[in-house]
């Protein structure tokens, strides 16, 4: 009895093994190949722009503050149009680890982890990425946000109420009811 | 006994007189009653409601009810709630209110990180905003190089106007408008006026005034490295807290001193730090004028030291330490050396530094009765700040000056000649005013008391109740450190050196002999006579430009050192950061690994004093007297060092009795027809302060400030050591005869305040 459950088992087995035969490969002969990534995939942090082409980045240091390795490196600087900005921004990728925690803590959706993963190089200091190599043309994930638009603050072309939900400046002199 | 009340059902020390918030706040119990218009300095007001606790009456009549723990005075066993549904909804509601036309701004606003408001929000645990109707939203004033004003934040606290108008009495900025239109701000945009202005950005519990300095330069709070510091630009020697990033000094905020300065600190002490990245700072060593390599430049000194025909000059602005090291190779030398540039500094120092115990800024405070000499803003802010405090709790103010200063127009102003206040100090003792007061407190800026002036307070004070104090005041950070080595004649031994040919080469820490120091006109006299000129310092000064070998030196935060203050205070200040040359680029980063590695480490900032002061002894080969006699000093000096954090050590009342033989310095006379001299000072002029640009934006035109009445355009004053022209600018209510001017000018002129002058009159149609 118990000889011909061993047969049956085995022979189901076997099944499973031959069924497969015509399926073709599930690994992909990664690099002649390209991966087809999920959307969410965390891959190497860039710098995104706005819908407008300005930089999104304000240096408002959240994702260095919040970066559990310490990777990424900033310094805030003003415009002449009075837009913060990052003047210098720096990402060791050979500390990052892709946790995405820069992502989630940036206010103006301008770092983003999108694709791109395959970047080794022979030397720590290749992997010691600038702003000019993180910055990207484009809006990323998000391509409508432009954190400008809500901000309370003026710029040039932008004066105060015209953000989004203000109502034009009050006169602070007046004393009518 | 001790007194509590209950807090949630957790005993809760005070003392009579706190309110319960106070006393929430002093427990640690801070979080559990989030606050906004309360500030310890400011006081209670109620307006923003926030601080809401459920109190529960002992008699079984009343209810429970909500009441502000501000506004509740704390009385014994007071039973008090914050656990409680009712309580949590008002807190809850305030806040949603609050917020309510709060921009979207944190990313972009510099108070982030260190702001009252998003600590509140975050522990009440407001994050949605629930109302869609618009935003109210106000326009900005340009308030000057130094205070940022970005209005949409405004939660109408009012501690900017309470701290502005009640606590440093400044009258160009209030409030405006009714309902949800208050607005604070200036009547019209333009610099705020008030030395005191900068505190509007540590009181304001948001992002509405925010340090414009900073913001050209701006790093997170939390990226910040800092450390006990002690304020370089004057005798109070106020506790500061410096902030840097990557090798630059960025800010400077107060630091919590109970006795000097609990929550303020002035725009001098503020924004003066700009010395540190001001372009023209002496960073590299310099030979004949052009930069040259280290080693080349000491040996050209020690080579100048080794000929034995050198005299050695330390400054008040240098810290003790600094001044020890060259006195001790001074010493080992045999050279001549002396730590004040004139005689008339030299006996200024050793009267100051006979006068009795000084009152800390906290007993001019509790003053009842005020005397103070001369213009006590423009020498130490913070000392003004402390007599108006006095001034709202009730004080007597009498002003003597020549001048009607800030100060003099808050009191009792009388006008002075500078060279009768040695006569009227005399006076003083017979006051029956002063006599019949409970905490009298003379303070007076020193220079203008001159040293004549200073004795004569002396023996006032002595002749006066013992509760009478007298504090003199002066705008360099360590006159006492500087006074140690103050003894007599110093400055005439080296001066009558090189009259005589005896020394030809001049070692100055931090001073500057052929610039502004005082008595530069003699040494610019004698200035033939020298071969060459050395120069430690930190800033650009004309003894710097002149000098044949410069060696640059480290600021203040970028080292440690011992102050001693205007009351005896030793107080140390503990290296901040490390100063680069630059903030490392991407080059240099990636190439700029250690030498090890194939690579160059950054070049580090400028050295210490000590640090040139050891090399030089190193290379003349008496590096162990050197050290012996540095060591023996020092625990002569200063047995017991204190730490950077620690509150600091008065000196020693048997070391400063050694300068009361001190004779009377006789005041040279002045008629009463002649044309005489005050020292003029803004509250932000000071030797290091005078290097920092955004400060020195708002300084006044230089000139001769004359009584209104003077009809001439231009005025040239002749001195024993030189001719000045200078544009007359006229004062309304300044004594006639009396011409202020700046210390610059009197170091050109040769002469001192309170001493006559010639003037030629033109005028200029």
């Amino acid at each position: 009895m118990s000889a011909y459950r061993g047969l049956v088992q085995l022979g189901l087995g076997l099944w499973t093994t031959l069924r497969q035969i015509g399926r073709g490969a599930s690994t992909v002969s990664y690099p002649e190949e390209a991966l087809k990534l999920p959307p969410r995939w965390r891959g190497r942090p860039v710098l995104t722009r706005d819908p407008d082409g300005d930089e999104r980045c304000v240096a408002c240091q959240l994702c260095s503050a919040v970066c559990p390795t310490r990777c990424i490196e900033l310094q805030a600087g003003e415009r002449e149009d009075e837009r913060r900005y990052p003047v210098s921004f720096r990402i060791n990728f050979s500390r990052c680890i892709y946790c995405g925690f820069c992502e989630e803590a940036c206010p103006t959706l301008a770092i983003q982890l999108l694709d791109a993963f395959a970047f080794s190089t022979e030397h720590h200091r290749d992997l010691i990425y600038e702003k000019e190599a993180l910055l990207i043309d484009g809006t990323g994930k998000h391509p409508h946000y432009n954190f400008y638009r809500h901000a309370g603050v003026a710029l040039h072309g932008k004066d105060k109420g015209q953000g989004s939900n203000e109502s034009p400046p009050v006169n602070g002199r007046s004393n009518l009811p | 006994m001790k007194r509590i009340f209950y807090l949630d059902g957790q005993p809760v020390p005070f003392t009579s007189g706190q309110n319960v918030l106070e006393a929430a706040i002093a427990a640690g119990m801070a979080r559990q009653i989030p606050y906004f218009c309360y500030h310890p300095a400011l006081g209670s007001l109620g307006a923003c409601r926030q601080c809401a606790v459920k109190i529960y009456p002992h008699d079984d009549k009343h209810p429970p009810r909500v009441t502000m723990a501000c506004l509740l005075p704390a009385s014994d066993h007071l039973q008090l709630a914050t656990v409680d549904q009712e309580v949590h909804t008002e807190h809850r509601k305030i806040i949603e209110l609050l917020m309510l036309n709060h921009p979207l701004d944190c990313p972009v606003c510099d108070e982030g990180g260190q702001c009252h408001l998003q600590d509140m929000t975050v522990q009440t645990g407001h994050a949605v905003r629930r109302y869609s109707g618009p935003k109210r939203t106000y326009r900005d004033q340009d308030l000057g190089p130094l205070v940022h004003q970005e209005m949409n934040r405004c939660i109408t606290c009012y501690r900017c106007v309470r701290f502005y108008q009640d606590t440093a009495q400044g009258d160009d900025f209030g409030v405006f408008g009714s309902r949800d239109r208050v607005y604070f701000g200036r009547l019209e945009d333009g610099p705020l006026e008030s030395p005191f202005s900068g505190n509007l950005v540590e009181v304001c519990p948001t992002g509405v005034f925010t340090d414009k300095v900073f913001r050209h330069d701006y790093a997170r709070v939390w990226d910040l490295q800092q450390g006990p510091s002690v304020c370089p630009h004057c005798a109070v020697g106020c506790n500061t807290l410096p902030g840097a990033r990557l090798g630059t000094l960025r800010r400077v905020r107060a630091r919590h001193h109970p006795e000097i300065n609990p929550h303020f600190l002035c725009d001098r002490g503020r924004y003066g730090f700009r010395y540190v990245t001001a372009a023209e700072r002496p960073v590299r060593a310099r030979l004949h004028g052009v930069h040259s390599r280290q080693d080349a430049v000491l040996r050209q000194v020690a080579t100048r030291l080794q000929e034995g025909r050198s005299g050695f000059l330390g400054s008040p602005r240098e810290d003790v330490q600094s001044n020890l090291a060259l006195f001790a190779l001074a010493d080992c030398l045999h050279a001549p050396f002396a730590a004040l540039s004139s005689p008339w500094m030299e006996a200024l120092a050793q009267q100051c530094m006979a006068l009795p115990q000084a009152p800390t800024l906290n007993d001019v405070e509790m003053a009842d009765h005020l005397i103070v000499l001369g213009d006590l803003g423009g020498v130490a802010p913070m000392a003004e700040l402390a007599a108006r405090q006095a001034l709202r709790h009730g004080a007597r103010l009498t002003v003597l000056a020549s001048r009607p200063t800030a100060l003099a127009e808050a009191g009792d102003y009388r006008p002075t000649r500078p060279s009768a206040l040695p006569d009227l100090v005399t006076g003083l003792a017979e006051d029956a005013c002063l006599q019949g007061s409970r905490r009298p407190v003379i303070l007076a800026a020193a220079e203008t008391l001159g040293p004549a002036g200073v004795h004569a307070l002396r023996k006032t004070l002595a002749r006066l109740p013992a509760n009478a104090r007298a504090g003199v005041f002066q705008n360099s950070p360590n006159l006492f450190g500087a006074a140690y080595f103050a003894a007599d004649g110093h400055t005439v031994r080296l001066q009558h050196a090189l009259r005589q040919r005896e020394i030809d080469h001049l070692l100055c820490l931090a001073a500057d002999p052929l610039g502004s120091d005082w008595g530069a006109g003699i040494w610019r006299s004698l200035a033939p006579g020298l071969q060459g000129v050395t120069v430690l310092d930190m800033v650009d000064t004309d003894t710097v430009r002149a000098a044949e070998t410069v060696l640059p030196m480290a600021a203040f935060p970028e080292r440690d050192g011992l102050f001693i203050n205007y009351e005896g205070r030793i107080q140390a200040f503990a290296p901040v950061y490390r100063r680069e040359a630059q903030v490392p680029s991407w080059q240099e980063n990636t190439r700029g690994f250690p030498a090890a590695a194939g690579g160059q480490m950054h070049p580090l900032g400028p050295p210490t004093p000590q640090y040139w002061l050891g090399r030089l002894a190193e290379l003349l080969d008496i590096v162990k007297p050197w050290q012996e006699r540095l060591t023996f000093y020092q625990r002569f000096l200063c047995p017991i060092a204190p730490r950077p954090d620690h509150p600091g050590i008065l000196l020693d009342d048997a070391l400063r009795a050694r300068f009361e033989i001190a004779a009377a310095p006789a005041a040279a006379p002045v008629g009463t027809e002649d044309w005489e001299l005050d020292l003029f000072r803004w509250h932000g002029g000071e030797a290091l302060a005078d290097a920092a640009a955004e400060l020195q934006s708002l300084a006044p035109s230089r000139g001769l400030r004359l009584n209104a009445d003077v009809d001439a355009s231009f005025a040239t004053l002749s001195g024993p050591c030189g001719r000045l022209r200078l544009p007359v600018l006229p004062i309304v209510g300044m004594v006639a005869g009396v011409a202020a001017l700046d210390q610059e000018g009197f170091a050109q002129l040769g002469l001192h305040p309170g001493e006559a002058v010639q003037i030629q009159w033109e005028t200029v149609s």
